[in-house]
């Protein structure tokens, strides 16, 4: 069944929080990586999350929810990202978020494309294929990154897929919201 | 603790401690540890202004990325140009590690400073920080460019003067935004004044205790660079500063005669 346009709103201001921690994090980071080259590549990228949390946060208010409308996920699924952000070895903070938090959150950005309507949420549609095609060219860059450390970075494998069945075993991660639509005035 | 929480002390003075860096990288902490040339258009030299300038835009890119970290209460389109900043500061860091790799140079070859971070970090108000590094650093960082440019284009490198070209643009709009949000920051809390007002002080003063100089010998050797690099009077004023604050740092830089001309130029 699809979506209401409330859990819409809801959908994106989650999304939006999701955006604004992994720009967060990505900075809080960039003073503490040794490599150049991933201090640069995560500079890049927060750019690139800073403009998706800010379309997504334009995008709730013509859901009739407040602009730039954020809510925090479930706990299961803050508490993963909290783990991931405690990261402190750099293969590690590579394999967190470009093999774990972004397919996860592109799977659920998919989730929520099939869960509404291509004709009426178009002005979503639109925001969520451009973060997914930035996702691609994200990963794309963190590859070429890593193929230039090879030789100085060590990745541990089990434990990036390790990380990847925690987040995929997470289903439900939106906090549900009462009543039909929101009020403009509800807090942001 | 967060990078901007921890500390180090130089020279006496409290400052943040460094951030990260690879162990090719000889980090110095004072500007006589630098490496100097003679002959300032040198191949050597030409490498070490290259080396340097591109540690310079890492650290640029390290304290927008950690304003971004440490203020998460400021306002949203702040915040959006401080990632903006972050994503061209890395840009920077990029082209110039590539024109260094293409004249020769590597990383670490030259040893490095990081003290527009330690200086900068040591605030704790974002409107502080914007008057240090963006209003202070890269508003003096835009002179300079202003005349380095025609300086690689004098010895025929011009791909290097294209670099720094762009880099000139994209610090117009860094200096910019700073300038036009401190005044909304102090506008709506007239106190951060007193802290920017602190920040540029300490700045000032660290800066003399780091050079081995007094306060007045300090600003002597400021305003004779500035008088041989000149004072970026155009881009200074797309970059938001005010008549009144050219003709004041015209000033300072021993340059009266040009400050009523240079501000109507």
């Amino acid at each position: 069944m699809g979506l209401i346009l409330r859990e819409k709103a809801e959908h994106l201001a989650t999304f939006r929080w999701l955006e604004v921690y992994l720009m967060e994090t990505l900075a809080g980071w960039v003073p503490t990586t040794r490599e150049m080259e991933v201090k640069v590549l995560m500079g890049r990228h927060i750019w690139d999350a800073a403009q998706h949390a800010d379309a997504l946060g334009k995008r709730t208010f013509e859901l009739r929810a407040p602009l730039h409308y954020t809510l925090p996920p479930l706990p299961l699924h803050l508490n993963m990202m909290n783990e991931l952000a405690a990261v402190e070895d750099t293969a590690g903070r590579l394999q967190a978020v470009y093999d774990v938090i972004l397919p996860g959150l592109a799977a659920r950005y998919q989730q929520y494309l099939r869960n509404s309507d291509p004709l009426l949420d178009e002005p979503s549609f639109r925001v969520i294929e451009g973060i997914l095609n930035d996702y691609a060219r994200m990963r794309k860059e963190s590859e070429e990154v890593r193929a230039e450390l090879r030789e100085t970075l060590v990745f541990d494998a089990e434990r990036a897929q390790r990380w990847s069945r925690q987040e995929n075993a997470i289903n439900d991660f939106v906090v549900q919201g009462s009543g039909s639509t929101l009020a403009r005035e509800a807090s942001a | 603790m967060t990078a901007s929480a921890k500390r180090k002390t130089v020279q006496g003075v409290t400052l943040c401690a460094d951030p990260a860096r690879e162990d090719c990288f000889l980090v110095a902490q004072l500007d006589s540890e630098m490496q100097k040339f003679e002959n300032g258009m040198s191949e050597d030299a030409r490498r070490e202004k290259l080396h340097r300038h591109m540690n310079n835009e890492m650290g640029a890119l390290e304290i927008a990325a950690q304003c971004l970290a440490d203020f998460p209460e400021a306002p949203w389109e702040l915040r959006m140009q401080l990632a903006r900043q972050a994503f061209d500061e890395s840009r920077h860091v990029r082209a110039l590690h590539q024109r260094l790799r293409q004249l020769g140079g590597y990383k670490g070859e030259f040893p490095i400073g990081n003290f527009e971070w330690a200086v900068t970090n040591v605030c704790d108000t974002l409107a502080a920080r914007l008057a240090i590094q963006n209003r202070t650093f890269e508003a003096g960082q835009m002179d300079l460019l202003g005349a380095l440019r025609q300086i690689w284009r004098s010895v025929g490198d011009e791909r290097t003067a294209e670099v720094l070209e762009h880099i000139l643009a994209d610090e117009i709009n860094h200096v910019r935004f700073a300038n036009q949000w401190i005044r909304k920051l102090i506008q709506a809390d007239r106190r951060l004044l007193l802290k920017v007002a602190s920040a540029v002080r300490f700045l000032a003063d660290t800066n003399a205790v780091l050079a081995g100089e007094s306060a007045a010998e300090s600003a002597e050797t400021s305003s004779a660079q500035h008088k041989k690099l000149g004072i970026n009077v155009e881009d200074r004023r797309h970059a938001d500063f005010s008549d009144d604050e050219i003709n004041e740092i015209l000033r300072q830089a021993g340059m009266s005669s040009l400050a009523s001309a240079g501000a109507q130029a």
